[in-house]
């Protein structure tokens, strides 16, 4: 990771605490400024916005208030703010697609990706090793592979769909999958994976 | 720590959010069990925030923050962390589907030896489903309709492929034959996930043999 973006993850880290600590709107809205445009990316991303025009600015205000609702709960010895952001956002995406569809059931995304009671001593350690790498490796990937792995994490997309959507073998999208997950995996130790 | 696992596949599916409801549930009730694969999970959800990271930003809308803030001063208080949940029996997800107690549940019994209760039928055609064996029964051969993910959630069980306890998961071809039989010092419980049988390609991806009698 670069000095900047350790420090970036410093200063999250700390501005997360405030909010905690003292409800800081100054804090909650530097915050705001730097995740929200990225949440609303993921909300494009998702295809979000097929659905209405709305809804990606939505799940910005979505994802912004269990923010501020769950600072208390962020732990920076567990994970980067850009992970524990981001989880937020996924789960708020799959609440938000589930209110809309006609499919409806009492569990909550927070029911099932509910990871909190796992206390690993060594997560930042290991979080901190895991993102040096993945964003040293991602631009060495094969454009095939990168491309990938962008739809399988981002997009929404099942294996399967992205297979449909890019009109591949849904074995060649996992293969694809797999071979750049050893890539950006690599360097750190089999006993670690 | 369970001997079997979800794919890598699955995993990754569940860390990105594209995993159908019952399938994601199912390997929640195996992370529940399972250290390792939540350890997986979260290498995979550290991935994904690098990516997320290296979006190209959207701009927001003028007065966002502004009618995040008036949401906000409705209700002040940010929460303190959460208290620790009460112990459960099952994993909390499964609790939660269960409503009340096992007994209030719908059972119907389609072989010796074994109940079920259907929990959920999701938005892709699978469904979940809660498994009772009583202790050292055994359920006479048969074979699948579909393929079919079977989660321990309690005690434990053998056939012919290997004996299995809380947290393994297991995948259960179209064609495998067994005869399952519940350990003899406890009864078992399973989370179990089949394709609806209407489906000719179900949402797992294989295909399934309409001619087949479950």
């Amino acid at each position: 990771m670069t000095e900047q973006q350790l420090q970036d993850r410093e200063h999250f880290a700390n501005m997360l605490e405030k909010v905690a600590a003292s409800q800081d709107t100054q804090a909650f809205q530097a915050i705001y400024n730097h995740f929200g445009p990225l949440i609303k990316a993921f909300g494009v991303s998702s295809g979000l916005h097929y659905q209405g025009d709305h809804l990606p600015e939505e799940l910005v205000q979505e994802v912004m208030m269990t923010v501020w609702r769950k600072a208390g709960q962020f732990d920076r010895r567990k994970a980067a703010p850009s992970t524990w952001i981001f989880t937020i956002a996924r789960n708020q995406r799959i609440d938000l697609l589930r209110k809309l569809s006609k499919y409806q059931n009492d569990v909550d995304a927070d029911d099932v990706w509910d990871l909190e009671g796992d206390t690993d001593l060594f997560g930042e350690v290991r979080e901190s090793r895991i993102q040096t790498h993945v964003k040293n490796e991602l631009n060495h990937l094969p454009i095939e592979q990168k491309q990938i792995v962008a739809k399988v994490f981002l997009e929404d997309k099942s294996h399967q769909e992205v297979a449909s959507e890019l009109n591949l073998p849904l074995g060649t999208v996992k293969s694809r999958v797999r071979l750049a997950m050893q890539k950006l995996k690599t360097h750190l130790g089999a006993n670690e994976l | 720590m369970s001997n079997w696992h979800p794919t890598n596949d699955q995993l990754l599916e569940f860390a990105s959010g594209t995993g159908s409801s019952a399938m994601s549930i199912a390997i929640s009730t195996h992370l529940h069990f399972c250290q390792a694969c939540r350890h997986q999970v979260h290498d995979n959800e550290s991935m994904a925030a690098v990516l997320f990271e290296e979006q190209t930003r959207a701009d927001l809308a003028g007065d966002g923050f502004d009618r995040l803030m008036s949401r906000i001063q409705n209700e002040p208080t940010v929460s303190a962390p959460k208290a620790p949940k009460a112990p459960s029996r099952f994993p909390p997800v499964i609790e939660k589907l269960i409503h009340k107690d096992t007994e209030s549940l719908d059972w119907r019994s389609p072989m010796k030896n074994l109940r079920v209760s259907q929990l959920l039928k999701d938005e892709t055609g699978l469904i979940l489903g809660l498994h009772h064996m009583k202790s050292g029964g055994r359920v006479p051969h048969h074979t699948h309709r579909g393929n079919e993910i079977s989660v321990v959630i309690e005690g434990g069980f053998s056939d012919e492929m290997g004996s299995y306890g809380p947290g393994d998961f297991i995948h259960l071809a179209g064609e495998h034959f067994h005869s399952p039989q519940a350990d003899a010092d406890g009864d078992c419980w399973l989370l179990s996930l089949v394709e609806a049988p209407v489906k000719l390609t179900g949402p797992l991806g294989w295909l399934v043999n309409p001619f087949l009698k479950p």
